[in-house]
C-alpha cells in the first residue's frame, strides 16, 4: 500500500498560534492595526456607506471588533454612525 | 450655534413642483428662525434597504446649516406633522465638511454604464 503523501494535512488550514519559536512569524490574514485610525484613515461618517457595509455581516448585524481588529474607540463610532444610516434606510 | 446635517426622506409618489415646494419650506423655516444654510445637497430618488410603511424608494434632500436649538424643535413639530415625508435625522457636527458628496458621484458611475 502507497500513503498518500500528506495532501490531506497540508490543507488543512494551521492556526497561526502553533509556531515553534517566539521569534517565528505568524501567518494570520487580518492585520492587527486597527484600520480606521492613523494617518489616511477613511471617514467615519453614516453617508459613506461603501465603507459601513465592510463592517456588516449578510444578515445586517454590525461585526465584533476582535474579527474586524477595529480599535475601541471606532467600534463605538462605527456602532453609532451605522445606526444612524439605518434610520435613514441606507444599508 | 452650532453646526447640524438634516436629511429628509419624501414619499415616491410625490410630483416634482411639490417636491420643491417642500425642500422651499424647510429652507424657510431655518432662515425664519435666525439660522444660516451652508448647504442644499438633492441625493435624488434612491431604493431603502428595507421597505418603509410599504414604499420601496424615496426622494432624500440633504440640508447642512448653522443654528440653534430654536430651529431644530421648529423642524421636528413640523416633520412629525408633515404627510409627505416618511423620515427624518437631524446630526450635530463640530465641523462641517462641504466638499466631499457621497451621493453624486454614484450616479456620475452609473451613467458611464
Amino acid at each position: 500500500m502507497k500513503r498518500k503523501s500528506n495532501k490531506k494535512f497540508n490543507k488543512r488550514p494551521q492556526n497561526p498560534l502553533n509556531k515553534l519559536s517566539l521569534f517565528q512569524k505568524s501567518d494570520s490574514r487580518f492585520s492587527k492595526k486597527c484600520p480606521l485610525s492613523g494617518k489616511d484613515a477613511p471617514v467615519v461618517d453614516y453617508k459613506n456607506i461603501k465603507l459601513l457595509k465592510r463592517y456588516i455581516s449578510d444578515t445586517d448585524k454590525i461585526m465584533p471588533s476582535r474579527i474586524t481588529s477595529v480599535s475601541q474607540n471606532k467600534q463605538r463610532k462605527l456602532t453609532s454612525e451605522i445606526k444612524k444610516a439605518k434610520i435613514l434606510g441606507l444599508i | 450655534m452650532s453646526f447640524y446635517e438634516h436629511t429628509l426622506i419624501a414619499k415616491q409618489d410625490i410630483s416634482t413642483p411639490d417636491l420643491e415646494k417642500l425642500e422651499k419650506k424647510y429652507k424657510d423655516i431655518i432662515t425664519e428662525t435666525d439660522g444660516e444654510i451652508i448647504k442644499i445637497e438633492k441625493w435624488g430618488l434612491l431604493g431603502f434597504a428595507n421597505k418603509i410603511k410599504a414604499y420601496k424608494k424615496g426622494f432624500y434632500i440633504h440640508y447642512k446649516f448653522k443654528a440653534e436649538s430654536k430651529t431644530l424643535e421648529e423642524i421636528k413639530k413640523s416633520s412629525i406633522i408633515d404627510n409627505s415625508l416618511l423620515r427624518h435625522l437631524t446630526v450635530r457636527y463640530k465641523k462641517l465638511d462641504t466638499e466631499t458628496e457621497y451621493f453624486k458621484e454614484k450616479d456620475k458611475n452609473e451613467k458611464k454604464k
